[in-house]
């Protein structure tokens, strides 16, 4: 019979490893090992967890119905409005960013994910442009305040791609709100006055800078650090 | 005229474990026997036949009620029994496999026998199991007599054997057990969808009585205390920073000291532990713990106020008012806070299973099985029979830390351990 080296306790001949601490099993005087059927079966019997296409289905089926309906009430419901649009745009956007992760089985980019997630919002502002007629701030105010985004959340995804400990993600999140707070008043003062006189955006990022310096010592330094992790449980 | 249709009060441990059955919890057990024969399927089918009809409290289906779970006689074609399934103890679910509440399995040498807890204990689900393994072996051509725990399946069912008995032995005071508020939790990364990983551990039962006895401990006690100290040690090792008492749910069959016959759920949960941040505790210590603990809080005054205060908690008239789906959440919360956090582990040991002589050879050891928790960590479950003790780990989590510290610390206690797992892939740690 053999036996664990590391645990003492006696194995099932047929076990290559101990399960208890997955040491190989080497037994120089084993015999061949008979052919005989394992201690525990090895049949599943789970319930098959709900298909992704399953879902998506459903969840397109939703979306679709709801749009539908909208645009039909439209037809009766204050129809020199097109407010079916604000709808039709939500669904849109919920679609890409719930439906199409789960028809996609190939990995993709995390920057091609944020890419197509900011691109829906995009979407979905310029169909509220398009019902409102409001080309104008959309070209001049929601274009550059979405690019920004889509540049901010890949840079933090880009950053963040490899799994980061617990500081450095809120480190690197609480640096990224603050550079957008300070893009998104630039481009506000841009559109309406054409110039950009800094406000309420330099006290936001002066608070995030303010909170990421003592967020960088702590993970510099390393006996900090793991009093941090200690008093945190992470 | 239209015959009246028959329905059945869940005891108090019933409407807990209805309330909180779910995907991620499974409050079902499993008693399996490994037989000396590889296990005739028909000969089994046969015998659950027979079987069933003397016990109609395990023939149960559970029905939704507006205010309440109840039971009602099953009358669905089954229960059928099935190949053995490699994650065992999977959670109930109400509405299918015909309501049944009881599965039966076989594989190789070893017949299995499921039962949601709601139905009964331990104690009652080991005299069903007995009777059906005494029918099956009748089935094979073994003449086993009646008596010495194997019911006789000519006569009719007895109304003692389907009572309540905590509503029977509520007395007048109520009495909560005192709990620590939060324990030591041992939670562990859960695996995917039913995953469920077992591993026993044999040892023999005069080493370990001796080993025991050297600490002036039962086995019980023994291997409860083996439990807290590799709990403890665990603890130490993840370096929390504020160590938590280190607490086990034991179930205590309720039987001898109060006198029923019933094969219902009759048992309370005591709490034996201690408390590592008080300082450093020897084994013995710990052990000694443990007996004192049992010793005090199994006094017959204390767990009836104990039972009184659950029977009080099911007849209390806002409870009762309030419809069972709003109710549900209010029993799951009560068991975070009252079943969950105060504990680390459930240690359960229904003792010694023992059969007529003419079973005997045909037995080779027994097994037994706890569902998995509500929380990714495991359970720790022991029977003997014969001179095999069998203790089970068993849980949803991805590290076997749990069972190996377990089982090495009862071979750095001398006592030799056989162990086998459904584990496969663990990963490497020394």
């Amino acid at each position: 019979m053999p036996y664990c080296v590391h645990c003492g306790v006696e194995l099932d001949p047929a076990v290559k490893t101990c399960p208890l601490c997955g040491t190989a099993v080497n037994d120089p005087a084993a015999r061949p090992p008979e052919d005989r059927p394992p201690f525990f079966p090895t049949r599943r019997a789970e319930v098959a967890p709900v298909p992704r296409k399953a879902v998506s289905l459903l969840i397109t089926s939703m979306l679709a119905s709801v749009s539908v309906c909208c645009a039909l009430l439209n037809l009766v419901l204050k129809p020199q409005y097109q407010w079916y649009l604000f709808v039709v745009g939500a669904a849109a956007m919920l679609w890409v960013w719930f439906v199409l992760p789960l028809l996609v089985n190939r990995w993709v980019p995390v920057w091609v994910r944020l890419t197509v997630d900011v691109g829906a919002v995009a979407v979905y502002v310029a169909l509220i442009a398009l019902a409102m007629d409001g080309w104008g701030w959309f070209r001049g105010l929601a274009v550059p305040i979405l690019a920004l985004a889509a540049v901010v959340v890949c840079a933090l995804g880009w950053l963040l791609r490899r799994g980061h400990s617990m500081l450095t993600t809120v480190t690197l999140s609480l640096a990224a709100v603050g550079v957008f707070c300070a893009g998104i008043e630039a481009c506000g003062d841009l559109y309406f006055y054409g110039a950009w006189s800094p406000g309420w955006s330099l006290i936001m990022l002066a608070s995030c800078v303010g909170l990421c310096i003592p967020l960088l010592v702590v993970r510099r330094v390393p006996s900090l650090r793991e009093e941090v992790r200690r008093r945190f449980h992470f | 005229m239209a015959k009246k249709k028959q329905w059945y009060k869940l005891d108090n441990a019933g409407v807990l474990y209805s309330a909180l059955q779910r995907e991620e919890y499974s409050a079902v057990y499993r008693f399996s026997a490994m037989m000396t024969e590889i296990v005739a399927p028909a000969a089994l089918q046969n015998a659950v036949d027979a079987v069933m009809p003397r016990f109609p409290g395990f023939a149960m289906r559970i029905r939704r009620g507006l205010f309440w779970y109840y039971f009602e006689p099953n009358t669905a074609p089954g229960p059928f029994l099935k190949p053995d399934v490699a994650d065992p103890c999977q959670p109930v679910r109400f509405h299918e496999n015909g309501g049944w509440l009881v599965r039966f399995y076989y594989y190789q040498n070893r017949i299995s026998f499921e039962a949601f807890h709601a139905l009964a204990d331990g104690v009652g689900a080991l005299t069903f199991f007995r009777t059906l393994l005494a029918e099956y072996l009748r089935q094979t051509g073994v003449a086993v007599p009646t008596g010495e725990g194997v019911m006789d399946l000519s006569e009719p069912p007895r109304r003692e054997e389907l009572e309540d008995a905590y509503v029977r032995y509520a007395g007048p005071a109520a009495r909560r057990l005192p709990l620590v508020k939060r324990a030591y939790s041992n939670r562990g990364q859960a695996e995917p969808f039913y995953t469920f990983h077992v591993t026993m551990g044999f040892v023999p039962v005069d080493k370990l009585r001796e080993k025991a006895h050297s600490y002036q401990v039962s086995v019980t006690e023994y291997l409860a205390a083996a439990l807290l100290w590799v709990l403890a040690e665990k603890q130490r090792r993840e370096n929390y920073h504020r160590m938590r008492p280190v607490m086990l749910a034991v179930p205590v069959n309720l039987r001898p000291w109060f006198p029923s016959e019933t094969l219902r759920n009759f048992l309370v949960t005591v709490q034996p532990g201690f408390d590592p941040a008080l300082g450093k505790y020897s084994f013995g210590e710990v052990a000694a713990q443990v007996r004192h603990y049992m010793k005090l809080h199994t006094a017959p005054q204390e767990m009836q106020a104990q039972i009184t205060r659950n029977v009080r908690y099911q007849s209390n008239p806002v409870l009762q008012l309030i419809p069972q789906v709003l109710k549900n959440p209010i029993v799951a919360h009560n068991y975070r806070t009252r079943g969950v956090r105060p504990f680390s582990a459930t240690f359960t040991n229904p003792g010694a299973f023992t059969v007529p002589e003419a079973m005997r050879p045909h037995i080779r050891h027994m097994e037994v099985v706890l569902g998995q928790a509500t929380v990714p960590r495991p359970h720790v479950a022991s029977i003997s029979y014969g001179n095999i003790m069998e203790i089970t780990v068993a849980g949803t989590q991805v590290d076997a830390d749990t069972e190996r510290e377990l089982f090495r610390f009862l071979v750095q206690e001398g006592l030799p351990v056989r162990v086998e797992s459904n584990r496969t892939g663990t990963k490497r740690r020394v």
